[in-house]
């Protein structure tokens, strides 16, 4: 073999192995790509509520949904058919309000939102446990925080007596605040007009 | 034979040329490698580990096992050529090489980069430590985003504030300690180094920078274990005189052009022995002051405590043509406070300066330390479709869990949570002031003065109030609250507000 074609074919070979090279680091780099969190984990932990619904008794449910230019939260009636425990019905509450107002009023959770878990105390304290995704896709700002966490609150401690009020987790951890504004700090209770003056 | 030959010499020279300047090469750079500096430093409750840092692809990455050694005992190793398995404890942890998954005990997490491993050390990246030490050590971390520096369980620094202020023959640097500290001086290559003493530092900013003919800079420092500030003079020949105040919460260096005056002892102040390199101690000591309208000396005005939320990669809310609320607010911030100076009524302290964002309990000391008149705090977000509008805040508790507490009366401990309570009225009455003010201004909506649970106001100590401006949402573009006109009328309203609030005195 002429000599020309050795180092062609010696070139080559060290193409061919610095390709395989490359290779196994792209396919490492795609392995290790996270799952992107989606809407389908909410949906999916809270259908399980939503399944178990048919055998609860069939009423009329008040959810409650921000209005940001009133600076205020607006009632809304929906027909729900209610699960047997309380744990439940607060799944479904939340599912609700993961699902929007159906009068155009605007989001407490976005439809991404992601709830880990839910613990009723005896003493009438529900621990809700958010995904960081769930908060991180709130719209930041004091009203919007303010209104988001009183939806919730005021929705859940309307419909299901037991609820007496509601400590916000995120990933499993107390926190200082939503986004830099509202203060999860402490425990919420129900409040209709969350951010009016005192008269 | 001889054409061959001298064919040939002239490549010997090249030959040679070549490894000679790959050594030289060599040479150059091997130094810069190894006198590369950067550390980063794990304080825990008793002790302090130096850990030297890696920069690679602008991403800061540690050595694992040092690490480790640093926050406990690392037990067995197991290295293969692309995993690395170490036991901290029961847990075991589990690297591959390239690799962002990491394995903690049970639980996989995800880093945003890939571990790595130059010169056969592991490395992780910083991220790694919020991630995985509370799960390891079950332990508080406190880390701030950019430091190199972290805090593992009780441990509680000490913050500090800086202020730079004119005197007539030359400048005078303020630095307010959250708790007293020793402090021990010394110069070389014509800087002072301020030593802090044993205790772990945070301070709100690593460095300053001064337009000043006397002082250009400051910057603290932790390198190497040792907490320190460093002056830098602008100039040569100046004197350093250092003194501390209130009981080593407070000091106070006058940097005077040389010879230095007389200046007299103050009561209560406590002479710093003098760097050895550095003039000899003539300490002088005024009372603590921030930023003061033209450094204008005499009796103490009140201090506004301006606070612009957010800041680093805390962005906050962000507008649909991309401004973003922590560049808003310090804009809004900015001129606020020239007006509030232009009034000559009010010093006024800054909770932070440029793109940093100090947590809570940093923005609380200090502005809780200077015992302010006002406290505000700026904000912007989502009000609904109208804009501009203005929404002012006071503080109302998300519960009534902490009411009990208070009712008991005094305390051992000051419950900083509970404070805003003994300023309820007042706060309201400074909403109130600002609202009437922001309605007078022509094109903006101003809303009643509300109440929230805001996490800025809940451990202030004086009265104190969030000034929400809207709306900066992803729906809606920002001109109207970037507009120059309506923020400097804002800030006029806030000035004429405060002096509605104290009555027309200062």
């Amino acid at each position: 073999m002429p000599r020309g074609a050795k180092i062609l074919m010696l070139i080559l070979l060290g193409v061919l192995a610095a390709g395989a090279i490359y290779l196994r680091v792209l396919t490492r780099r795609m392995a290790v790509q996270p799952p992107e969190p989606g809407e389908e984990v909410a949906r999916t932990r809270l259908s399980e509520a939503a399944l178990q619904a048919a055998a609860g008794p069939s009423q009329t449910a008040t959810l409650y949904f921000p209005s940001y230019e009133q600076g205020a939260l607006v009632a809304e009636k929906r027909t729900v058919t209610w699960a047997e425990s309380d744990t439940d019905r607060i799944r479904q509450v939340l599912l609700a309000q993961i699902e929007g107002s159906h009068q155009g009023a605007s989001r407490a959770l976005p439809s991404t939102a992601s709830i880990r878990a839910v613990f009723l105390a005896a003493d009438g304290t529900v621990y809700l446990d958010f995904s960081s995704q769930t908060l991180s896709d709130i719209k930041p700002g004091i009203a919007s925080e303010c209104l988001a966490v009183y939806a919730i609150v005021d929705s859940l401690a309307t419909n299901i007596p037991a609820v007496k009020r509601v400590k916000i987790l995120v990933e499993g951890r107390e926190v200082d605040t939503l986004d830099g504004h509202a203060d999860l700090s402490d425990f919420f209770v129900p409040d209709l007009s969350p951010i009016s003056p005192p008269s | 034979m001889p054409s061959s030959r001298t064919a040939l010499r002239p490549r010997r020279p090249l030959l040679l040329l070549a490894p000679a300047i790959l050594v030289g090469l060599l040479i150059l750079f091997w130094p810069a490698q190894a006198l590369r500096s950067d550390n980063f430093i794990v304080y825990m409750p008793s002790t302090r580990s130096v850990i030297p840092l890696e920069v690679i692809d602008q991403v800061k990455y540690l050595p694992l096992v040092p690490v480790l050694n640093a926050v406990g005992k690392v037990g067995a190793i197991q290295e293969r050529r692309d995993t690395f398995k170490v036991w901290f404890g029961e847990v075991q942890i589990e690297l591959r090489l390239g690799d962002r998954r990491v394995r903690v005990g049970a639980s996989r997490l995800i880093l945003a980069q890939p571990v790595r491993k130059p010169g056969g050390q592991w490395l992780v990246p910083v991220e790694f430590l919020t991630r995985a030490l509370p799960e390891l050590t079950h332990d508080t971390i406190e880390y701030q985003v950019g430091m190199n520096r972290i805090f593992v369980g009780d441990v509680k620094p000490i913050s500090l504030s800086v202020r730079l202020d004119p005197t007539t023959n030359g400048a005078r640097l303020t630095v307010q300690f959250s708790e007293k500290v020793a402090i021990r001086t010394a110069a070389s290559n014509g800087k002072w180094y301020l030593f802090l003493g044993n205790r772990p530092v945070q301070p709100l900013e690593p460095s300053y920078h001064f337009q000043d003919p006397y002082v250009s800079g400051l910057q603290f420092d932790d390198q190497d274990g040792i907490p320190k500030l460093i002056v830098t003079p602008a100039a040569a020949g100046l004197n350093f005189y250092p003194t501390l105040a209130e009981g080593g919460r407070i000091l106070l260096a006058d940097v005077l052009k040389p010879p230095p005056p007389p200046p007299a002892q103050a009561p209560g102040g406590e002479s710093l022995p003098a760097p050895a390199a550095g003039p000899s101690p003539a300490p002088g000591v005024t009372p603590v002051a921030p930023e003061s309208p033209g450094g204008a000396t005499g009796p103490a005005l009140p201090v506004i405590v301006l606070d612009a939320a957010h800041g680093a990669e805390e962005i906050g809310a962000r507008g649909r043509d991309g401004i973003l609320e922590k560049d808003l607010v310090a804009h809004l911030v900015a001129r606020v406070r020239l007006s509030l100076l232009a009034t000559r009524k009010y010093r006024v302290l800054l909770t932070r300066v440029g793109d940093a964002n100090p947590p809570f309990q940093q923005r609380e000391v200090a502005a809780n330390m200077v015992r302010p008149a006002a406290f505000l705090s700026f904000h912007a977000g989502n009000l609904g479709i109208t804009t501009p509008r203005v929404v002012v805040y006071s503080y109302r508790p998300s519960s009534e869990a902490g009411a009990e507490e208070a009712a008991k009366g005094p305390q051992l401990f000051v419950p900083w949570a509970e404070v805003y309570r003994s300023h309820l009225e007042r706060s309201r009455a400074l909403a109130e002031a600002l609202q009437q003010k922001f309605a007078l201004i022509p094109g903006v909506t101003a809303d009643k003065p509300a109440v929230a649970p805001v996490r800025a106001l809940r451990s202030i100590d004086a009265p104190s109030v969030a000034i929400e401006v809207g709306s900066l949402t992803t729906d809606e573009d920002s001109g109207a609250l970037t507009n120059a006109n309506f923020q400097q009328q804002i800030s006029n309203a806030i000035a004429a507000g405060i002096e509605a609030f104290r009555g027309g005195t200062s």
